[in-house]
Parts: structure tokens; C-alpha cells; sequence
């Protein structure tokens, strides 16, 4: 039922560029990018960059998870921790982290690495302040029942504070995932030989319309398919936290 | 004495890191290191940032980034408030429009960046237009959110009276989803920069973002600085003024619809 409205407007965009009102030099009819991207992956030419972008998005967005999650729950363990990184994290919440890629490619070269660190820092920031978030919700008497059994502070971490703030640190992680995409695309545009990024903008700077908004759509049904698995994954992992309150 | 502590404490644990950080940087790029050229030191920035506000450099990017952002972002309030408040209180608009805008909301719409160009133009055109479709998702989600979210007693109380179906809309709907819109345009402000920023930095034309990308191809990482530090303060400025707004604009409002 879901489907009706994007059939729709599919349906309306072909039949306004088959009766001429949406010239092809404005915008290529539904079909004609269709083609255009079964071309691209029967060729298996649009692979090696989907691997490109996709390698350098996740390798980010997993040490910013990891890196986020770490900070954030120190953070929130302990006060000194949260006195030296707070103020420095307000000051760097207002920066648009794109804005960062150009300042990180003259650091550490126009390759991967300083792609890979600008995805790692944006994504950083989102986890940290929900893994904050959650391990200072965790509640009290949760603590209390684990330290009363004799649980070791190291157990503690990982049996209870942890577990208990892996809810919000995961749509801490939703949201990473999403400006993780957005700093993997503008990065592309600035400077890459590889990557769906760099094949929009170099097929958009030679007028191969029809191969450029093929890759846009494929990028859009990727983005949808990544954000629904992730979610539904969740949705079965985190199951038990019903019963856990 | 004793009020005196309790004002300067909190100021000073606030800045205490920052400039604790600020100074290892400091003294990192004066010992020598590492190249000064690429990695300058702090003083060596604030300089040049007064230094580009004093001869009047700053003033023309400045206000083509905020002139666009600005009109982006209203378009897609003046777009995405109603229809997001229509979608929350008319079936048919719901059945349409929420499947496309999940659909939509994980593409990184700075992706549009050609298509835009090619659309709308080299110039601001283009870009007004980007920074719309972006801020239109996070207004139109939260606006759709509030409005399906009205507690049916105010509904009902008001049909009650007899309140026809477009006084239901200015009077009990619209009010009671405007601290959602608000939130929406919160979000929104963010990415109207960003969005602002980043399709300058792409697609050229005046303004902060181009700024920045000259400053490093012209390797004046000095004055990239500067730029990244203005286009920063720009953004957490409109993000302040939005929410101080909020109290002003705000203030009558029940804290729990």
C-alpha cells in the first residue's frame, strides 16, 4: 500500500516527459534512467564505486561508534571526564563537519584517510551526546542491586551501563548513519577518482543526465534499504529491553 | 563573596578546556613540529579573522551564505508547515505524502547538487533551492508529528461548541502544533547552513563556503581558518537566535499539548 504514492508519482514524471511537457534536456523521462542504471549495473561498472563510497562511510561511522560510545559513557561516568569534554564538544557541535573536509585533506592528503576521519569525527558527535544521554539515565538502584551482589566496576560497564544505554546510543547511531552519507557524498564532490559521489558529479558535469540521476536513485534506494534493515535489525536485537525495565 | 564564586566557577570550568586545548595547539605550531604553513597556530588565526573582518573581506560572503540559508529555510516553512499540518489531519494527504517523505529522508539531499545546477543554475537559485527540499524533510516530519499528536478531548470540546472544520484548523490544530513547527525549524536552521556551506563549496559562487575552498586552493590556510571559525559563529548564532525566538514567540504556550 506504501508503494501506491511513490508508483504515482513515478507514473506522473514518465507521462509528463512522454507528452513533451518535461523535455528530456530538462529532466530524462523515469525510463530512460531506468536504463541508464541497469546499464551501469549489468556493466558492473557502478560496483567497484559503491565499494569506494560504502568502505570509506562504514569504516568512519565504526570508529565514531565506537570512539562516540567510549567517550560518551566516560562522560557520563565520571565527572572530570564530562569537565574536560563538554565545553570542547559544544564548541565543535555548531561546525558543519563537511566544512571540515577540505581542512583535513590538506592534513592528511586528498585520499581515503582524511575522508575516513571527517565521517569518523560527524559521527562521533551525534553517539557521544546520546551515549552521554543514556548511561546517565541508567538507573540508580540497577547500580545499587549489581555493586550490592559484589560486581566488579569493570563487570559493571559491560553488564549494566552499557546495555542500559544502548537504546539511545543506537539512535545516536541512526543519526550518524545519515550524516555519515552526507559527508561520504560531499567529500566525493570535492575531490575522489572513486565513489558514487564522484560518479554523480562527473556524469553531472558532462551532461550524462540520464546516468547521474540513475546513480542519485540508486544512491536514494540504498540510503532507504540501509536506514530500514538498520531499524528492523534493532528492532529484533533489542527485543529484551522491553523486559528489562 | 559567596555569589561572586558561584558565577566566575562555572564560567571558568567551561573555558578552562577549550583554552587549555587552544594553548597545547598554540604551542605545538610554535615549537617547530609541524609546518606552520599548513598547521598555523592559534594567534596566527584570530589575527587573520580580525584581520578579514577589519578590511571588510568577510562582509559579502557573509551575507550571501546568511541571505540564502535564510530564504531556503523560510520557503520551507512557508511550504512545510501547512502541508505537514495536513498530512497530520487529512487522510488522503497522510496516504500520500508520508511514504515519500521516508522514502526521501536518507538520501543525503546535498546529492541533488548537479541535478540542482542543472535545473536551476550556476547561481543562488540553485542553491536557495537545495537548502528548501533540505529543510523541508525535518519541518514537514515534525509539523506532521504535532499535528496527529492533537489530544482528541480538544477536538472534541471544540466540535462540542460547534466549530466548523476551518476554524477547527486556525484555532485548536495550528496552535497546539506549533511547538513541533518550532522544533522543526530548530533542526532545520542547522541544516539550512550546512546545506548553505557545503553546495558553496561544490558549486562555487560567492559566498562563505567559496570562500573557505579558495582560501585552500590559494593554500592561505590562515584565512581558510578564519572562514571555517565565521561560518561556525554563523551557525551557532542563528541557531541562538532561533531559540531565544522561541521564548518570545513561544511563551503562551502549554508546555504538554
Amino acid at each position: 500500500m506504501k508503494i501506491v504514492p511513490l508508483l504515482l508519482v513515478v507514473m506522473l514524471w514518465q507521462a509528463a516527459s512522454m507528452s513533451g511537457l518535461l523535455p528530456a534536456a530538462v529532466l530524462p523521462s523515469f525510463f530512460a534512467v531506468v536504463v541508464a542504471l541497469l546499464s551501469l549495473v549489468k556493466s558492473g561498472q557502478i560496483f567497484p564505486h559503491t565499494a569506494a563510497s560504502f568502505l570509506r562511510a562504514g569504516t568512519g561511522l565504526l570508529i565514531g561508534t565506537v570512539c562516540g560510545t567510549a567517550v560518551g559513557l566516560a562522560m557520563a561516568r565520571f565527572r572530570p571526564v564530562q569537565r574536560a569534554v563538554e565545553p570542547i564538544l559544544l564548541s565543535i557541535y555548531p561546525v558543519p563537519k563537511p566544512a571540515l573536509i577540505p581542512l583535513f585533506m590538506v592534513w592528511l592528503g586528498i585520499g581515503d584517510l582524511s575522508k575516513i576521519t571527517v565521517i569518523a569525527l560527524s559521527c562521533l558527535v551525534p553517539v557521544m551526546v546520546s551515549a552521554f544521554n543514556g548511561a546517565r539515565s541508567v538507573d540508580e538502584i540497577l547500580l545499587w542491586s549489581a555493586r550490592a551482589r559484589g560486581t566488579t566496576e569493570y563487570r559493571l560497564w559491560w553488564r549494566v551501563v552499557l546495555p542500559a544505554a544502548l537504546p539511545q546510543v543506537a539512535t545516536g547511531v541512526r543519526a550518524a548513519i545519515a550524516i555519515a552519507l552526507i559527508v561520504m557524498v560531499s567529500s566525493e564532490f570535492i575531490s575522489a577518482e572513486h565513489g558514487l559521489g564522484y560518479l554523480i558529479f562527473t556524469y553531472g558535469g558532462v551532461g550524462a543526465d540520464n546516468a547521474m540521476m540513475a546513480v542519485v536513485l540508486y544512491l536514494t534506494a540504498i540510503g532507504f534499504l540501509i536506514d530500514r534493515a538498520y531499524v528492523a535489525g534493532l528492532r529484533r536485537l533489542m527485543a529484551w529491553h522491553a523486559f528489562a525495565h | 563573596m559567596h555569589s561572586r564564586t558561584e558565577t566566575i566557577a562555572p564560567f571558568l570550568q567551561h573555558t578552562l578546556p577549550i583554552g587549555a586545548l587552544l594553548l597545547c595547539w598554540e604551542l605545538v605550531a610554535r615549537t617547530g613540529l609541524v609546518n606552520p604553513y599548513v598547521f598555523p597556530p592559534v594567534s596566527a588565526i584570530v589575527i587573520r579573522l580580525f584581520g578579514l573582518f577589519g578590511n571588510g573581506a568577510v562582509y559579502v560572503p557573509l551575507e550571501s551564505t546568511v541571505w540564502r540559508a535564510v530564504v531556503g529555510l523560510c520557503a520551507a516553512i512557508v511550504v512545510g508547515a501547512p502541508l505537514g499540518l495536513l498530512m497530520g489531519r487529512a487522510r488522503w494527504a497522510q496516504w500520500f505524502f508520508e511514504p515519500l517523505f521516508s522514502f526521501f529522508f536518507p538520501l543525503p539531499k546535498i546529492a541533488l547538487v548537479p541535478l540542482y545546477v542543472h535545473l536551476f543554475g550556476l547561481f543562488s537559485f540553485s542553491k536557495v533551492m537545495l537548502i528548501f527540499t533540505d529543510c523541508l524533510f525535518p519541518i514537514v516530519i515534525f509539523t506532521y508529528h504535532g499535528a496527529r499528536g492533537v489530544s482528541p478531548t480538544y477536538l472534541w470540546s471544540a466540535q462540542a461548541r460547534g466549530t466548523g472544520r476551518v476554524r477547527m484548523f486556525w484555532r485548536v490544530v495550528l496552535p497546539l502544533s506549533l511547538a513541533s513547527l518550532y522544533d522543526g525549524i530548530q533542526v532545520a536552521v542547522v541544516v539550512a547552513i550546512l546545506v548553505a556551506v557545503v553546495s558553496e563549496m561544490v558549486a562555487g559562487g560567492s559566498g562563505l563556503g567559496h570562500a573557505m575552498m579558495l582560501a585552500f586552493r590559494y593554500g592561505d590556510v590562515r584565512s581558510a581558518f578564519a572562514f571555517l571559525v565565521t561560518i561556525s559563529l554563523v551557525g551557532f548564532l542563528l541557531y541562538k537566535a532561533v531559540q531565544l525566538l522561541r521564548d518570545r514567540l513561544l511563551f503562551w504556550h502549554v508546555a504538554e499539548s
